[in-house]
């Protein structure tokens, strides 16, 4: 900014010199005699100051032509208003300055024409004429005065000579030798001894015999008659006499003279007097193109610079720097205001900005709460649009579903039965509530996946999101299967407990009651009567037995188990379970097809477990029945299963009880308690696996239970030897 | 012409592109005598050759201003040490034309002398006789001075419309080369 201001400083310094160099240039030409030698030092330096601001002006001119080609904000702008100011300078300057030279040009000629030529040659010869008549005169009074010197020696003449002066009234009277030699002087001023010697042309022609006569000045400028004439006497000597003009001619001739002079030599400097006028002329017109150029630069430049500012302001705005401010002006003008309503707008913008970023950290931070939270939960939590794709899920999700969900986003909830089809349950009532319209939903959705089943507990809600497209929804649910399982074996367990006690106590008194009856009266009492009593007695020792049996089954059912657990081969399991009903009436088969996978399980609640099913197939298959003991090993998401089928031919569960046959004290049976299938299901839920039951199609009940695979038995036992193990009655 | 506006001239006319070329003017004889007063005299032949162009001016009355300077100084001066002796003989040549006579005036004593031809006038121009340089018993006698004697045509002198042209052209550059003498007194 201070270099700026020098600059313009200087500028306007060098511009004022120049101006007074030309005034003073002007008043030279006009005042010659006092100034005139000041005229070419004040040309020079003001030709070299005009080369001084050209050389200014260049240096904006090029800066301005860089900045174009860099394309440099305002820069555009700037060169169109120089360009603009200079035409509007240089056109009428130009315009005058031909014409001014053209008027100075025919001025000055004006000055000299044929007319005033003439006149003046015409006023000189005049002048010259009267001059001559009176030289005339005075000559032949010359040749008489010399005529009239009678004496021969040098010093009578000089002695006449003085009076001879003043008779004719004449200033200087000299006689020489033809020789040169001064033969005696008179002046009228007697301080002057030494006489205005003749030039040696005049003298040359005197002595050749012809007078000379001719016009002087004197040191005062006054017109003097000069005239040498030669003795007629042959005495050698020459008069030489200065006779003053008459003070009117003398006067007037001399005005001619110094004007035909004027006049001659300025006609003659006729072409340099036009230059100078020009050249005058031409520095003026150049500095005031130039100050007007300098002018143009300085001018666009400063009316550009606010502009240039806000097209900077604005594209730093576009670049995301809000926190730009720009210069105000100090003219207050509209560009000044539109420059201030910039600062305004870029002041707001970057406040939203900040307001805006504030936002957005605070609804990350709400984001990462809320995703912490979310992930911290056990309750698996997932977010669905409108149509049913996924938008978020939490970790618990993907934990309880077993999928990445979290990655699927944007997909269809399809996409999760189609990685795993054992999800298809969940996806179908999800996507039918959804389907359905309802606002909020309840459901329990049992899984069958391969580590065994599962129950979530479903909740679902549809979501505002205040979006065009419609609702989203959310799911929120929760895998109870180890809950739901706890509960039911505590209550089972609790009434288990229960009934053992408040049945088992009074069992053995009433047993114990039974016996006492039957040692004290069985033998006193008549035979008939004993008869009746010993059935009687009998049946009721009998049935405590049976209900002792039965509590006692309870009682196992409800007491927490211990598992001794040890890597157990199943089809060896099975043949050697098998073995123990080779006896029975029905036809046994087993296919034990595992190869060989051990499973990490309690061998003899397993016993219990095979026992149990077979001995139910056995009951519900009859006499003639068939009994088919299968096992097999497979994989399900990524884990090995052994699975064991029992099946019989009989009638098949109830299919209204289908769903509970695992349930403590439901059977179809008229014996049992009830709670075969209830321990097997407890067993293989104490080993980690699952067990279902269902009819077969071509009749026949058949309970499937799958345990996880441990891993293989050693290498040397290694060989796949299915077992077919078959036996008819 | 006052001292600062020759100096200034000086300097810009240095700065000028164009050389002024020594001719027109040359020195025939000089002598430098001792008279018998113990002044020392300067004697000298001068010849002027005028030009067409310088001609012309002076026919069509322009007045032409011829300066002899004379300079001494100390042969060993510093630049800054003032002369010795400094004179400028100016004398006006020029054309009158109602006696159609040249005319010398000599501006120092204001003496006026006309001639009918221009190369008389010229001739007497020429001429310096016994012009009085310095007196002897001024100068150190053990001191070597030089002596420096240059004659141009006074271009400042001229009528004002043609100055910038007769600095421009050539043909207006009318000078000795400067003649140097060293000299023990």
């Amino acid at each position: 900014m201070k270099g700026r201001r020098f600059d313009v400083l200087a500028a306007v310094m060098l511009l004022a010199l120049l101006l007074a160099a030309l005034h003073m240039i002007s008043a030279a030409v006009q005042r010659s005699e006092d100034l005139g030698q000041w005229f070419v030092p004040l040309l020079l330096f003001t030709v070299v100051g005009l080369v001084l601001l050209f050389g200014l002006i260049g240096w904006n001119l090029w800066q301005l032509l860089r900045d174009y080609r860099r394309r440099v904000a305002g820069s555009r702008l700037s060169a169109r208003l120089t360009a603009l100011f200079l035409v509007l300078a240089f056109v009428p300057v130009s315009v005058v300055y031909f014409y001014s030279i053209r008027f100075l040009s025919s001025g000055i000629d004006s000055w000299f024409d044929l007319q005033v030529d003439s006149a003046m040659e015409d006023a000189l010869t005049l002048s010259k004429v009267s001059l001559d008549l009176h030289k005339s005169e005075r000559l032949r009074l010359s040749k008489t005065l010399l005529d009239s010197i009678e004496d021969t020696s040098q010093t009578a003449m000089a002695l006449n000579i003085n009076d001879l002066r003043q008779a004719s009234g004449a200033i200087e009277m000299t006689l020489f030798t033809t020789h040169g030699k001064v033969i005696a002087l008179s002046h009228q001023n007697p301080d002057i001894l030494l006489p205005t010697p003749p030039d040696s042309g005049m003298v040359q022609q005197v002595v050749a015999g012809e007078d000379y006569i001719g016009i002087a000045t004197d040191a005062d400028g006054n017109l003097i008659i000069r005239s040498l004439v030669l003795d007629d006497k042959q005495r050698g000597i020459v008069l030489q006499a200065m006779y003053a003009v008459p003070a009117s001619l003398s006067e007037l001739s001399a005005n001619v003279q110094d004007a035909y002079e004027t006049y001659r030599t300025r006609a003659y400097m006729r072409s340099q007097i036009k230059f100078s006028f020009a050249l005058s002329l031409s520095l003026v017109l150049v500095l005031g193109l130039f100050a007007a150029a300098w002018a143009a630069v300085f001018t666009a430049r400063r009316l550009v610079q606010p502009i240039s500012d806000i097209a900077e302001g604005t594209r730093a705005v576009a670049e995301g720097d809000y926190d730009k401010q720009l210069p105000l002006p100090r003219v207050e003008d509209e560009l000044g205001f539109l420059v201030a309503s910039f600062n305004a707008m870029t002041r707001r913008i970057a406040r939203a900005r900040n307001a805006l970023e504030e936002n957005r950290r605070k609804l990350q931070t709400q984001h990462n709460y809320l995703e912490t939270v979310l992930g911290g939960l056990s309750t698996g939590v997932m977010a669905l649009d409108a149509d049913g794709r996924i938008q978020t899920a939490n970790r618990a999700a993907d934990q309880i579903l077993g999928l990445p969900v979290a990655e699927l986003e944007g997909k269809d909830l399809r996409v999760l039965s189609m990685r795993n089809e054992s999800l298809e349950p969940f996806v179908e009532r999800t996507l039918e509530g959804i389907r359905r319209g309802l606002r909020e939903g309840r459901a329990e959705i049992t899984l069958y996946r391969g580590s065994g089943r599962q129950v979530l507990l479903c909740r679902h809600s549809s979501l505002d999101t205040g979006e065009p497209a419609g609702l989203g929804h959310v799911i929120v649910f929760d895998d109870v299967t180890e809950l739901m399982k706890a509960q039911r074996d505590a209550a089972w367990g609790e009434v288990a407990r229960r009934l053992a006690h408040e049945i088992k106590n009074p069992l053995t008194p009433i047993q114990l009651s039974a016996e006492r009856l039957r040692h004290k009266y069985l033998k006193s009492m008549p035979a008939k009567d004993a008869e009746v009593l010993d059935r009687a007695t009998h049946t009721i020792v009998q049935q405590v037995e049976a209900m002792k049996a039965m509590v006692n089954d309870f009682s196992d059912y409800a007491k927490p188990s211990k598992l001794q657990v040890k890597p157990v081969d199943i089809d060896a399991l099975l043949a050697e379970v098998m073995t123990l009903y080779e006896g029975a009436p029905q036809h046994m088969v087993l296919d034990a097809q595992t190869n060989g996978l051990l499973v990490e399980a309690d061998p003899v609640r397993l016993r219990q477990v095979l026992h149990n099913l077979i001995k139910n197939g056995l009951e519900s298959a009859g006499a003639n029945g068939t009994i088919s003991v299968s096992s097999r090993s497979g994989t399900e998401e990524g884990s090995d299963f052994v699975e064991i089928t029992v099946c019989d031919d009989g009638p098949g569960f109830d299919p209204g009880l289908l769903g509970q046959v695992f349930e403590p004290y439901v059977t179809n049976k008229t014996k049992g308690t009830g709670l075969g299938l209830a321990i097997v299901k407890r067993i293989v839920a104490e080993h980690g696996g699952i067990v279902s039951a269902d009819n077969q199609a071509e009749g026949g009940g058949r309970v499937v239970f799958r345990l996880p695979a441990a891993r293989r038995r050693p290498a040397a036992n290694d060989e796949p030897a299915p077992r077919q193990q078959g036996r008819s009655s | 012409m006052t001292r600062v506006a020759r100096i200034l001239t000086a300097v810009l006319l240095f700065c000028l592109p164009f050389t002024l070329a020594a001719e027109g003017v040359e020195f025939r004889r000089i002598a430098l005598t001792l008279s018998e007063d113990g002044r020392i005299l300067l004697d000298a032949d001068i010849g002027y050759d005028l030009n067409e162009t310088v001609s012309e001016a002076l026919e069509n009355g322009v007045p032409l201003t011829f300066e002899t300077h004379v300079q001494m100084r100390r042969a060993e001066a510093w630049i800054w040490e003032s002369d010795v002796v400094e004179h400028r003989l100016r004398t006006v040549l020029r054309y009158r034309p109602l006696s159609g006579m040249y005319e010398l005036r000599n501006l120092q004593g204001n003496e006026r002398l006309a001639f009918a031809t221009r190369d008389a006038a010229l001739r007497t121009l020429g001429k310096i006789v016994a012009m009085p340089v310095i007196d002897r018993a001024a100068l150190e006698l053990d001191e070597d001075y030089l002596v420096r004697i240059m004659v141009q045509l006074d271009i400042e002198s001229l009528p004002l419309p043609m100055r910038p042209i007769a600095y421009i052209k050539g043909d207006w550059s009318i000078s000795s080369e400067p003649w140097e003498w060293r000299l023990r007194p």
